[in-house]
Formats: structure tokens, sequence, C-alpha cells
């Protein structure tokens, strides 16, 4: 997401908005087809992103039930809330899982994409066939990745890829059963899902390199390494650090293929962030506890979206 | 000498070409194996997994999975809810953030900066943080287990907002004006001028939100209360978790609401990739 355009422009919008005022004459009817044609997305964005995100604060320090429970009132309980999901296993389990995912899929998705971005930065025929197929997978849903790469890591020694390590001599593995190895099958479906799409955003970030410059490193003697490290990577810092942020935190929202998948097993090897709120609000019913797990959340995404903005701004 | 040089310049093209496929068949291979799969029996499946004719129809081949999730399993009436659902959403999503995106790039009114700036705020906010809550307001608008509960509460998008405003913040102010003079009102500039205008970025939003509406999960699993307003991922959830398993029609079930998304998207291949990604949103 560009959050970090949006951040950048708060402190550029003042001035321009200044400038398109004094060029122009206030009309009749402007005022008002401007507020109606505000009021529709307005009236949603209050009801359904606003007001939710106030609920969320002011229910994460009560008690509050989703279905209320007979004789007991709401109260206020403080940081009550807080202070269960730094002291609670399960929470604080959700929380490293998420972080490990996000250190699986970041750098894989990283270093895969720029490669593939520079694999396929050439012009000869098809090329473009080729970067359509890689792109695909980014078109399937994720609950039909997550149950086709179900059957992709089935245990046994009959298993699909199971079969075909055995070939290379690594016995069978039992994936989504282990609870050392489930994360990282829910990590590889969601690199073989959105590698397509980071590739061809860095792709976008390559094409903006000037031809003259690899000429110039071609003439200076440098190899294919050096031009790699020297040329292209300093050049397309904010490509890679809008992928690394984005990637960061769509990794952070994990929750699908947990969700169809594992319920968070096995022995909550992969239970997410998200999973622990849908769970603890919808299914326990702690609408208090659930919301203080979300505020948490939010505050983790903004601090990397603001240190996004710093890394962005910086020139 | 020339010749030595033509000839290693081949062998070099059909190396890439060959590392080009093999990577191919990396994204390719899991695809294709769902489609195969689907038209082989449960046993054929189980049997063909430890060899590559699991890639490749064997056995005995029939339309039998596809017959049963349409009659059976009623795959019709989740495509429905699915199709409904996306329509819905996509088209409000479309016209109504692109109208305050005007409103906020081109109109001058007082609170323009500040709403402007309570937007970009709003964006920095993820949704599943609010998702909850979000919840409570619709339970208590009485919009669950309905297509408004599914597809109205996800219309006013920030994100979307934001990106129509600075498509129309770009546009030339001249244009406003010159059909201000010719007697033209401000809400028919939009429609009559501003809209045509702005093909590439409603067909972007729109790209973006029908993926976003076809893979949704996390709402629709909050929202939907029993089978009749299931949509496709929640009904293939549904049947991988179910208590016999049938492998044949899971896959006839996937491959069947993942090929139209497929279709429409080998046919706008070109505005799916750029649409995607100039924003790198995930559905």
């Amino acid at each position: 997401m560009p959050s970090f355009l949006a951040l950048r422009s708060i402190f550029t919008m003042n001035r321009r908005s200044i400038s398109l005022r004094r060029s122009h004459h206030i009309r009749d009817g402007q005022t008002a087809t401007a507020w109606l044609f505000c009021a529709p997305a307005l009236l949603s964005v209050f009801l359904f992103y606003l007001i939710p995100f106030c609920l969320s604060i002011a229910y994460s320090f009560t008690n509050k039930m989703l279905v209320p429970r007979i004789g007991r009132s709401t109260e206020f309980v403080g940081v009550g809330n807080y202070l269960k999901i730094f002291s609670n296993d399960i929470a604080a389990k959700a929380f490293v899982n998420t972080g490990l995912y996000a250190l699986m899929v970041v750098p894989a998705i990283m270093v895969i994409g720029t490669i593939l971005a520079v694999f396929v930065n050439r012009q000869v025929k098809g090329v473009k066939t080729f970067r359509a197929i890689y792109f695909s997978p980014q078109v399937v849903t994720m609950t039909v990745v997550a149950v086709v790469w179900s059957f992709i890591f089935s245990p046994g020694e009959s298993g699909l890829l199971n079969s075909f390590l055995g070939l290379i001599g690594i016995p069978p593995q039992s994936w989504l059963q282990n609870s050392n190895q489930a994360l990282f099958c829910i990590a590889v479906m969601y690199i073989w899902q959105s590698l397509g799409l980071q590739m061809i955003i860095i792709l976008g970030g390559l094409q903006y390199i000037p031809e003259e410059l690899y000429e110039a490193g071609r003439l200076d003697g440098c190899s294919i390494v050096q031009k790699f490290l020297y040329i292209t990577v300093p050049l397309l810092k904010n490509t890679l650090v809008y992928v690394l942020i984005s990637t960061t935190i769509n990794t952070l929202k994990l929750f699908t293929q947990v969700y169809v998948l594992t319920n968070g097993g096995p022995n909550h090897s992969t239970t997410s962030v998200v999973y622990l709120l849908y769970k603890a609000g919808f299914i326990n019913s702690q609408l208090g506890y659930s919301s203080a797990i979300a505020v948490v959340f939010f505050l983790i995404v903004l601090i990397i979206s603001l240190i996004q903005n710093y890394a962005m701004s910086e020139k | 000498m020339i010749s030595i040089s033509i000839r290693r310049k081949h062998i070099s093209v059909a190396c890439l070409y060959l590392a080009y496929i093999v990577v191919a068949c990396l994204f390719v291979l899991p695809m294709l194996y769902m489609f195969v799969s689907s038209v082989k029996t449960d046993a054929q499946i189980v049997e063909d997994m430890s060899t590559f004719r699991a890639f490749i129809p064997s056995g005995h081949i029939s339309a039998e999975n596809y017959s049963a999730i349409i009659g059976k399993v009623n795959f019709f009436k989740f495509f429905k809810n699915s199709v409904v659902v996306a329509i819905l959403n996509v088209s409000l999503v479309t016209i109504l953030n692109a109208m305050m995106g005007y409103a906020l790039g081109l109109l001058s009114f007082k609170g323009k900066k500040f709403m402007i700036s309570f937007i970009i705020a709003l964006a920095i906010i993820p949704t599943e943080s609010v998702i909850i809550n979000r919840f409570m307001v619709a339970l208590h608008l009485h919009m669950l287990n309905s297509y408004a509960g599914l597809a109205l509460p996800t219309v006013g998008y920030p994100m979307f907002i934001f990106l129509y405003y600075n498509h129309f913040k770009g546009m030339p102010r001249e244009l406003l004006e010159a059909a201000i003079v010719d007697g033209e009102t401000y809400n028919g500039i939009f429609w009559k001028i501003m809209l045509p205008l702005s093909k590439p970025v409603i067909s972007t939003v729109a790209i973006m939100g029908f993926i976003r509406s076809w893979g949704d999960l996390l709402w629709p699993t909050l929202v939907t209360r029993d089978e009749t307003y299931r949509t496709l991922p929640l009904a293939l959830r549904a049947l991988s978790t179910d208590v016999y398993i049938f492998w044949g029609q899971i896959f006839a079930f996937a491959s069947l609401m993942t090929l139209p998304v497929l279709i429409i998207f080998i046919l706008f291949q070109k505005q799916f990739i750029q649409s995607l990604a100039m924003t790198g949103i995930k559905g």
C-alpha cells in the first residue's frame, strides 16, 4: 500500500492547495457539489473505518463480550487486556509466528523477486508472455492456493512433494502436520503467489535506470556482479524499500492459509496475530481482548509505515 | 570467426529460453496439477501423486467431479453469491470513490484540506485492525447475512479515494474552467468530461476491487451465518474441511472458481499487470 505516498503528501499538500485556491474564484454550486460528491464514500468510511477504529480503542480498555453475559455488565478494566497480550503464551506465540513468517517471506521475495526482474528485463521475443506467466498466480485466490498447495504438501512417502524430494534422497516430511514445518509451508504458498507481482514492481523500477550507466560500467570493465551491486541496487533503492515495506505489511496480515488449513495448529505453531484477534473476538466472544490485539496490530503497522516514510524521504 | 560467434549467440539465447521455461514450470505446475486432478477419480489422484503423471491426465477421465460439484455441492449458488457481491461492490467502489476523489482533487470548498488529511490518515489503518468492530457496526445496522452486509462495508476505501484524488489533482484545471464558461455544472463535468478521461485509473480500481472482493475470506466469514449467502472462498473452505474429503471434487471446485478470473486475466493481461503493480495491493 502506498502509505508512504500518503504520509509524504501530508507535508507537501498545504503549499499546493493554497496555490490552487488563489488561482480560482469560488463559484456558486461548487461547495454544494463537492459535499454531495463526498457524502456517499465519506459515510461508508465513517461507518466502517472510523467508528470501528474508535470502538477498537474504546473497547480495548473494557471486558466487553460479543455476546453479553447475563447479569454481568461491561466494565472498565484499564490496561488489563494489553497486559494479557504480553503475559499470555498463545498471544506471544502469535506475534512470534507472524514475525517469523515475515522473516521467511520478505527476504525470499526481495532476493528472488529482484533476480527474476533482472532475468526478465531483456528485449527478447516472447518475454512478455513469460512475465505474464510468472505473474499469473496473483489472480488465483489465496483460498485456492492454500488448498492446492496443501495437497502438494501431503505427508507420507507418496506425497507429491515428498516423492520428488525422495528422488534426491530427502526422506519424507510431514509438512503441515509438523509444528516445525507448518509455518514454512504457509510461507511457501504466499511466496509462490506474490513473487510475480513483486517482480513486476521491481521490473518497473529497473526500466527507469538509463542504459548509458551500464554502458559506462562495461567500458570501465565492471563484471556483471559489480554492475548489479554498484548500478542496479543503488538506483533501485526506492523501489526496493517500497517492496520491502509493502510485503512486510502484507505478510503481517496472515490469515487465509491459517484459517483454511491449520486453524492455528499444530500446537499453535501457525497462530497468527490476525487469526488470534479473529478467534478471541469472534469464536471466544472476548471483544475487549480482541480489540486490544487489533490496536497493537495497528501500532505495529503504523511504525512500519513511518519507517518507510523516513527511508523514502531520505535522498 | 563470425559463424562461431553467431552460433554461440544462438546457444545463449536457447539457454535463456530454457531457463525461462524452467521458471515458468514452477509457477504453472501447481495450477496444472489442480486442473488435471479435477478430471480424475480420487483413487487415480492418490495413485498418480508420486510420479510425473500427477501433471498429466491419466486413468479414467471424466467430468464426474464437476457434475457432483454442480449438483450435490450446488456450486452455482455460491458462484452467484460471489458474482452478485462482486458486481455490487466493484461498481459502487469505482464510482463512489471516484466522486470523492474528484471533489478533493479538483473542486475548492471549505474543509477540503482537513478531509484530505483525514483520508490519508485512514489509509494507514489496516482493515484487519478494524474488522471485529466493523462486525459490531454491521450487527447494529442489521446487515448480517445479506448481500448488503457482504458488499457495502468495503465500498468506501481510503486508498482508492487517495488514488483517485491523485489522478484528478493532476488533471488540467483549464479543462474545468473552460467547461464552466461553456455553462456546464460541476456535476455534469464529472460525468461528461472527467469520467471518460479517467479510464485507466477506473480500470485499475475496478480490477483491484474485483480481486479483493472475489478472494476475501475474513469479512464473509464474519458476516455470513449459513450457506445462503456463502461466497466461493468460504464454500471451498467448508468443502475442504468437511468430514469426508473428496479430492477430485475439491480440485473441481477450485478449478471452477479460478477459471473465470484466469480467463479475464488472459484477455486483459496488460491492464491487470499494470493495475496490480501500481499499488502492490493484496486481495
